[in-house]
């Protein structure tokens, strides 16, 4: 007689469709919340550490006629480097064709690196090719406030008396 | 076979017979794995992606020429110096300057912009060194405008002469250490 050994087979039948339903629901919120870097972003090199105020519902940053003057300090050299960034492509092409002191392979970038005279030179003409503008300085939190202090009276002498100071949400 | 779909086998014909009712039964057993390996990659590389919010900014409007000496009272005048070594002092007018925290700054200037006799008049002047951080300045600066808040909602409540509500005139100026700020500031 065959011994009859008896396997017993449990049968779990877990049910995915919940499961399936929420990362669904999670994929689609984060595909409708998610930004893309902007062009001068992703050919950026440095990172800036900006300084951090109270986190506040009202001010943001536009997004459109927009130049930022970034002031970060280079990762090796430990400088401190001014960089000039245009969003609008349009006034972007228009302000640097319209600058001396640019570089022929530089033309096609959004961010550019540039001496102090130069900035003068870019924030001047970006007020002429579009008096709407709005300027905003990004600065790192490390810095001395001397630089901030002259780009700002870059700002000032080209009478953009108006702009804002990038920061972090403080945690 | 792991995966795949399979079709339910049809019911072998019957062969040689003349009734050839075929009854096909197919039974669709599709597997979702892919899909749902899927959409766990697509939700990772969203959630590794995105980015919350846009940064945010604190709005400044400067003053266009600073060379030209203003008449300042000295009652209606409150300094805030900061020195090289990033500390931070105050005086009112031409008082000696006292040193002070920065998470004090706040109830400084809403205490000084209410007191009675230079209501919705006193000028703010932060005056900072070459060699003081810009963070702090910031944080300064983010004190300040936390604190007017305060100051208007104040400021409302008194009614002007045509009866409406005043509105608050916020006098505010930012600009380097001049030298003899400095000298006044060694001995502190």
């Amino acid at each position: 007689m065959s011994k009859k050994v008896k396997v017993k087979r449990v049968g779990f039948a877990i049910d995915m469709t919940p499961l399936v339903d929420i990362t669904f629901l999670l994929l689609t919120f984060f595909m409708f919340t998610a930004t893309f870097k902007t062009q001068a972003e992703s050919e950026q090199k440095f990172v800036v550490q900006r300084p951090a105020t109270t986190p506040s519902d009202t001010s943001k940053l536009p997004d459109r006629d927009l130049a930022t003057i970034k002031i970060a300090i280079d990762t090796t050299t430990f400088d401190t480097v001014y960089y000039y960034e245009v969003v609008n492509e349009t006034d972007r092409m228009k302000v640097w064709q319209n600058t001396q002191g640019i570089p022929e392979e530089m033309l096609s970038k959004a961010q550019l690196q540039v001496s102090k005279e130069v900035l003068n030179e870019l924030v001047k003409n970006t007020r002429l090719v579009n008096s709407t503008t709005l300027f905003a300085i990004d600065a790192d939190k490390r810095l001395r406030f001397e630089y901030i202090n002259d780009a700002m009276d870059i700002l000032r002498k080209n009478r953009a008396t108006v702009f804002s100071y990038v920061t972090d949400k403080q945690q | 076979m792991a995966g795949g779909g399979q079709l339910g086998g049809g019911s072998k014909p019957k062969r040689g017979k003349s009734n050839r009712k075929q009854t096909k039964r197919q039974g669709f057993h599709l597997d979702m794995t892919p899909l749902v390996d899927i959409t766990f990659l697509l939700l990772t590389f969203f959630m590794f992606t995105t980015t919350m919010a846009a940064p945010q900014v604190l709005d400044m409007t400067i003053p266009p020429e600073i060379d030209v000496e203003v008449e300042v009272r000295e009652s209606e005048l409150l300094s805030i110096y900061v020195r090289d070594d990033n500390k931070i002092f105050w005086a009112k007018g031409s008082e000696d300057p006292q040193s002070i925290v920065l998470k004090d700054i706040q109830a400084l200037s809403e205490r000084e912009n209410l007191d009675p006799a230079v209501r919705n008049k006193l000028i703010v002047a932060l005056k900072v060194s070459k060699d003081a951080s810009y963070g702090l300045i910031v944080q300064i600066l983010d004190k300040l405008n936390l604190a007017e808040g305060k100051i208007t909602e104040e400021i409302m409540k008194e009614l002007d002469e045509n009866g409406e509500p005043k509105k608050r005139e916020r006098r505010f100026t930012i600009a380097i250490l001049t030298d003899e700020e400095i000298e006044k500031l060694q001995g502190v």
